[in-house]
């Protein structure tokens, strides 16, 4: 009984298994101010005092994230006499599915300690920390759905959201995933992976970025799965990661690195839209034209 | 002309917004949400060293490994560690670093907003500045948050003192017990018994407005409430609204006249007030409603006491008789209609001005709208309709 699969004949045609063209990205929806900012003192939820929030849909990934502060840091050990601490804290939502590995604690997983620090780092490198001396920005991530690239998801989240709260940026930071591997002899790079291509991408044995590759790893020649951070703007790289074995070399890796920085200009393109359409709402609303922004329902 | 030209562009944070070679004329000065800095030598060079970077690491093949290229060029390249804002015309003063003039150099957008230039003045209005940031004299209406260290420590967005503890209000304002006027206007030197009666005072929880005083280098706020009409808050409604939709204006206290609908009788004038309110508008983004004291509580006042009475004295026998006395449901009401205008106008992104609130209110009243109702969305809309011409 051979019977074609869907897959199968996506592959025939090029395309991926979800419809795409190998150097398309999923369909991205940006949302800033998905919560209302600074609401009532009444309000007692912990999120009144939030400066800025962004959601960002990336196919089936979706990621909420708030920013508080710049305000006082609570301990003084985390003080910094010269620039603000930047905090960052990524949790699943309790009803998200568990994304790349059986359904762990939310907030002692390491692979979400260890992608908060990330997201951390590109943060930095883009926060102008150095105007708020003495006090802290905290940024929390949640994930709503994952289905593969959570950690450029909120990347994406956490630029628009401190767009949103009105951080001062060096520049805006897109994150994009690339990755390659042989798709039935053909050998293909594309961008944007999904869950199931992440797996495949890693060896499947454990998705959501790598894992401990195993041994046969070294067989399957070069599957790499990167996800990067770019200042699209500047052309910089803020951040890649790169979790497998490489036995093609240099080339092999920087063709991956290009293509997922192409996929970072459409990113920003996004990005850019979803700002410019949020900035021209709110520009209309206060000079009295005809366009109301109505947040709160 | 070119200002024209770059006045309603909107930029996007990293977005050069201009460029000048070397220190010749025809520069710029950095304004407000953007920042400087020199302009790579040449950018396809940077772009290959990034590449060498990558590849040197990419070609060790390693089982695991993170990295981050191009981040660590970036960090001990070429960027200006320069103050936004406040401080643009330090930069005159200061003995400049010797590479600053060297070279082009580049202005970047580092807010999203419009663009304002005056001159060679380049800024970035931001589009939703939810940080406050204070200059000296503005007025605040804040939330006392701790006691202590001969201090009161003072929420600007007049969060409950708990939530502010675990997440973090804005940056907190600091009132000195030297800023504040001791009951019976006396003036004299602070004792540490004055310390320890500070709850007398401001206890953790009181709304009060104050005033600033002096804004430290790091940006905090030292403030000071010793005017007659700055102090504790009492009988009254707050609203927090965005920092941004209050702008600075010559008069911070308004009194909104006649607000109270026709129909409704206002007939019980045992307390005098026409439905006249009082709104204070806070440039924390804290806005605080009350009655109008009657005149006729002021006189009675003045009867009661000496001739020679301090003012102060009587202005504390009048705030203790507003504290002390019920508001009647018809001024409630007016009040209640005044907060929801306000909250209308938050709703829509309109800037907060003592007109734009009587636009709305007056509008709520002429179309007979109840208070409950003015939330509605499709109220919002209508009733807003004025301030939009």
């Amino acid at each position: 009984m051979t019977s074609l699969q869907r897959t199968d004949i996506l592959s025939l045609i090029h395309l991926r298994s979800d419809g795409r063209r190998p150097n398309e990205i999923r369909h991205m929806t940006c949302h800033l101010g998905a919560l209302p900012p600074t609401t009532d003192c009444g309000s007692a939820l912990p999120s009144s005092a939030c400066s800025g929030s962004a959601m960002v849909t990336m196919g089936l990934t979706q990621v909420l994230c708030i920013v508080r502060g710049p305000c006082d840091v609570g301990r003084r050990t985390e003080e910094l006499p010269d620039r603000a601490t930047l905090e960052v804290t990524m949790r699943t939502a309790p009803f998200a599915p568990p994304g790349d590995r059986r359904s762990t604690n939310p907030t002692s997983d390491r692979r979400l300690i260890e992608q908060s620090h990330l997201l951390q780092k590109a943060l930095s490198a883009s926060i102008l920390l150095h105007l708020y001396p003495k006090s802290k920005i905290s940024v929390t991530v949640m994930v709503l759905a994952d289905d593969g690239g959570r950690l450029e998801a909120a990347i994406n989240a956490c630029t628009l959201a401190l767009i949103d709260a009105g951080i001062p940026l060096k520049d805006m930071v897109c994150a994009c995933s690339a990755g390659r591997w042989n798709a039935g002899g053909s050998d293909e790079i594309v961008v944007d992976l999904n869950r199931r291509e992440i797996q495949a991408a890693t060896g499947g044995a454990s998705g959501g970025g790598g894992g401990n590759n195993s041994g046969g790893g070294g067989g399957t020649s070069d599957t790499i799965y990167l996800p990067v951070a770019t200042m699209p703007q500047r052309g910089t790289v803020v951040l890649s990661q790169c979790e497998s074995r490489l036995s093609g070399g240099a080339e092999a890796f920087g063709e991956v690195l290009e293509c997922a920085r192409a996929g970072c200009e459409m990113v920003m393109e996004v990005m850019a839209a979803a700002v410019r359409e949020r900035g021209a709402g709110l520009w209309k609303a206060r000079e009295g034209k005809a366009t109301v922004v109505l947040d709160d329902w | 002309m070119a200002a024209d030209s770059l006045h309603h562009h909107f930029v996007l944070p990293g977005q050069v917004l201009a460029t000048s070679m070397s220190e010749s004329e025809g520069g710029f000065l950095r304004g407000h949400g953007t920042y400087i800095e020199l302009v790579p030598d040449e950018s396809t060079d940077h772009n290959d060293d990034d590449m060498c970077d990558t590849k040197q690491q990419g070609g060790m093949a390693g089982t695991s490994k993170k990295k981050r290229s191009g981040w660590g060029t970036e960090t001990k390249s070429t960027v200006m560690q320069m103050d936004d804002g406040n401080e643009a015309e330090k930069q005159d003063e200061n003995d400049e670093p010797s590479d600053f003039q060297r070279g082009p150099q580049r202005l970047i957008a580092s807010v999203a907003g419009t663009v304002e230039r005056v001159n060679k003045l380049i800024s970035v209005i931001p589009l939703s500045p939810s940080i406050y940031t204070g200059q000296v004299g503005d007025l605040i209406v804040g939330r006392i948050v701790g006691v202590g260290g001969s201090r009161w420590k003072v929420s600007l967005t007049c969060s409950p003192p708990t939530a502010s503890a675990s997440n973090g209000s804005m940056k907190e304002g600091q009132l000195p017990l030297s800023g504040v006027n001791l009951p019976g206007g006396v003036q004299r030197i602070r004792t540490s018994e004055d310390v320890l009666a500070m709850r007398n005072l401001f206890r953790e929880g009181d709304l009060l407005t104050c005033e600033v005083q002096q804004v430290q280098k790091d940006g905090n706020l030292i403030l000071h409430t010793r005017s007659l009409r700055y102090g504790k808050l009492d009988n009254g409604v707050l609203v927090t609204v965005p920092p941004s939709l209050v702008g600075r204006r010559k008069n911070h206290f308004v009194t909104l006249k006649g607000l109270t609908s026709q129909n409704s009788d206002a007939m019980d004038t045992e307390e005098g007030g026409e439905g006249d309110v009082d709104v204070y508008l806070g440039l924390n983004g804290g806005i605080w409603i009350q009655r109008t004291i009657p005149s006729e509580w002021e006189n009675a006042i003045r009867a009661d006491q000496d001739e020679r009475a301090p003012l102060a004295e009587t202005l504390q026998k009048l705030r203790h008789r507003h504290s002390t006395t019920r508001v009647s449901p018809s001024m409630r009401e007016s009040i209640a209609r005044v907060r929801n205008s306000v909250e209308c106008l938050r709703l829509v992104h309109c800037q907060i001005t003592p007109d734009s609130i009587e636009i709305v209110a007056r509008a709520s009243v002429d179309q007979g709208v109840r208070v409950a109702d003015m939330l509605l969305p499709e109220m919002v809309i209508k009733l807003t309709e004025g301030t939009r011409r």
